[in-house]
């Protein structure tokens, strides 16, 4: 059995938990749904979307240097990173020439990808993430098992647990409202005191050199505005050429995402505070190489509002972290392979092909579509295994001839009526692993249309 | 350097170039006369409030009764007090404040608010409960609206606000107050 399919059997192992996770992320689908189709003009919103990145990934350099050039003279400092190390070199540098001690950090999947929080945590700097669900996760120390809801893997009761251990909540107490108010207090203690702030970023406006970030919770504004220092980390692709372009991406993102019309805040920050200093922290990561790719480009158009998890029958049903991957579901599916294609190569096929993620992609990602593309590119490289590759050779001959065709088909359906469960799944079957084989019907196609419907 | 060689990458792999697709060409505009009752819906779907106050004149007396201790920074010295350079402790204690929003968007129930809002860019949010005072000739339909009359130049911090703080990380049961103001409200005046 392939990675996935062993930590999705674990993650299906808890029947409730799994049934639980599924209805709730079906149910934020539903949401999504009901708000996206509010909105009439929905479908040309996605449409615009994706042109309007086709036209940034075909000209980031110039959108990236017109960014720079007003950052720059709206008093921002801003940083270019290569790769994951510089990123967390850069940030270290700025802590430790800003003498900063308490460092606090909102949502960031870019900081997540190049592990920014272990590399500082090494060097004994301590870095509170604010997100509620990611405290949870942090005081865990788990990854985020969803990029827009890092604990949905996680029960009340569970995180009533852990906030006794490390907030000293009430033994036994988890209902929501009273776990959320303590860790407001705890979080507020960390705002008040923290030296330097650091956050991802939605979006970043070429034509003014603000960047954009959306949260609900307001822990971005929390930390960036009671810290002296704030650092902003971005991914290349996070451009967009213009501040009409936001228009189009606030009205997609959190209707898309949660299912609401747009999200409590949606901050634009473009100077330091009055006394304070303002970073910017442009990666690559292997961005622009990926640019260069024309069957998987596409992927960079992504603006992360985690909609193809909440509706892929596949993520639903084995959580997120049977990725193992910083960005799990479809996108990770064929994000991840990118980022090593040896250890991830059993994602393209952690999918139905159903094509779900993509009817629901707001930047119109032909995800399913690059999810194919992979599998044939990993089946190529023949890491398939053994017995499927023979099985299928020998099928491809029996599909080709009518007769040979009939007659396995008649044997099959007798020997799966007959036979017993021991000989039909046996150790060849590679199919028979984690599938069930379906309900044998009477007749083949072909013999129930004789009869029906020919005469 | 590393920006020399992202540029330079950059270059190497950019697909032949797309041209941008021009403004977003709206087919639906809401009406005017529809649009406080649509802002008004749209807020209070997100967990805000909305009071329509008919005379401009009584927003004084209307807040001294429901919320005698508010600080107000639409007037007065209130700016002084809690200036840019104010320890963050003391901001800490506010409790009710009240801000004048620039525009509002009638399909989300979003206010903008900037810089030229309030003296402390903290304030929006470490207050407990945020009431902003908007005019209602000043609601826009869309974000499409929105953005267009916006000018940011000048402006160094600015956002949409648009409710209660609020979570849901706990599975998925909505709680107000995550982190900033646990109630949010809008009055509408003329």
């Amino acid at each position: 059995m392939n990675a996935h399919a062993q930590m999705a059997a674990n993650f299906l192992a808890n029947r409730e938990r799994s049934d639980w996770h599924d209805q709730t992320l079906w149910m934020v689908r539903q949401k999504r749904d009901r708000v996206a189709l509010s909105v009439p003009e929905w479908e040309q919103l996605r449409e615009q979307a994706s042109k309007i990145k086709d036209n940034v990934l075909s000209n980031l350099e110039n959108y990236l240097l017109q960014f720079e050039q007003h950052a720059l003279a709206n008093g921002v400092k801003v940083h270019w990173a290569v790769d994951a190390d510089e990123l967390n070199r850069i940030v270290l540098k700025i802590i430790n020439d800003s003498k900063a001690v308490r460092v606090v950090k909102s949502k960031s999947m870019l900081t997540e990808e190049c592990g920014l929080n272990p590399f500082l945590e090494k060097l004994g700097i301590e870095v509170v993430d604010t997100d509620l669900g990611e405290r949870i996760i942090q005081f865990r120390n788990e990854p985020p098992s969803h990029i827009v809801l890092p604990a949905i893997h996680l029960k009340k009761e569970e995180i009533g647990e852990l906030f006794h251990e490390k907030l000293n909540t009430e033994k036994g107490a988890s209902d929501p409202h009273y776990l959320t108010a303590a860790a407001r207090a705890h979080l507020r203690e960390k705002f008040l005191s923290a030296d330097l702030a650091i956050t991802g970023v939605n979006f970043a406006v070429a034509e003014t050199g603000a960047v954009v970030v959306c949260t609900n919770e307001g822990n971005a504004d929390m930390g960036v505005h009671a810290a002296p220092v704030q650092v902003h980390c971005m991914g290349i692709e996070k451009i967009i050429p213009s501040t009409a372009d936001l228009g189009v991406f606030t009205r997609l993102l959190a209707r898309n995402a949660t299912g609401q019309h747009i999200t409590t805040y949606t901050s634009h920050y473009l100077k330091p505070k009055e006394g304070g200093e303002m970073h910017v922290v442009i990666t690559d990561n292997g961005r622009s190489e990926r640019l260069g790719n024309v069957k998987y480009r596409d992927s960079l158009k992504c603006i992360r509002c985690g909609a193809c998890m909440n509706t892929c029958p596949v993520y639903r049903r084995s959580g997120g972290y049977s990725y193992r991957y910083v960005i799990p579901g479809p996108i990770g599916s064929i994000l991840a392979p990118y980022a090593d294609i040896k250890k991830y190569k059993d994602l393209p096929f952690a999918s139905s092909l159903c094509g779900s993620c993509t009817d629901v992609c707001p930047v119109k990602i032909d995800i399913h579509q690059q999810i194919y593309y992979l599998r044939q590119e990993i089946t190529g490289r023949s890491k398939f295994p053994g017995f499927k590759k023979i099985s299928l050779k020998l099928a491809a001959k029996i599909f080709a001839a009518g007769r040979w065709y009939d007659l396995s088909g008649k044997t099959a359906r007798w020997a799966m009526k007959h036979l017993s469960r021991k000989i039909i799944y046996h150790p060849l079957n590679a199919w028979g692993r984690g599938r069930e084989l379906p309900e044998v019907p009477e007749r083949s196609f072909k013999e129930w249309y004789k009869k029906n419907i020919k005469s | 350097m590393s920006r020399e060689k992202i540029l330079h990458r950059l270059r190497q792999n950019s697909p032949l170039p797309v041209p941008p697709p021009g403004q977003f060409q709206e087919n639906i505009v809401l009406a005017k006369e529809k649009l406080v009752e649509i802002f008004s819906r749209s807020l209070k779907q997100a967990g805000g409030e909305c009071i329509e106050l008919s005379n401009a004149d009584d927003i004084y007396g209307w807040l001294q009764t429901h919320y005698p201790g508010a600080v107000d920074f639409t007037r007065g010295d209130a700016g002084k007090t809690y200036s840019a350079g104010c320890a963050k402790e003391k901001l800490e204690r506010l409790e009710t404040v009240v801000l004048e929003g620039r525009f509002g968007v009638a399909e989300n129930g979003a206010v903008w608010i900037d810089d030229s809002c309030f003296p402390h860019r903290l304030i929006p949010f470490i207050a407990q409960r945020l009431i902003i005072i908007l005019h209602k000739n000043q609601l826009v339909s869309d974000m499409h609206e929105a953005y267009n009359r916006l000018d940011l130049t000048g402006t160094g911090f600015g956002l949409f606000i648009c409710g209660p703080s609020k979570t849901a990380d706990i599975e998925q049961s909505l709680v107000y107050g995550a982190h900033g103001a646990m109630e949010m409200g809008v009055v509408l005046v003329d």
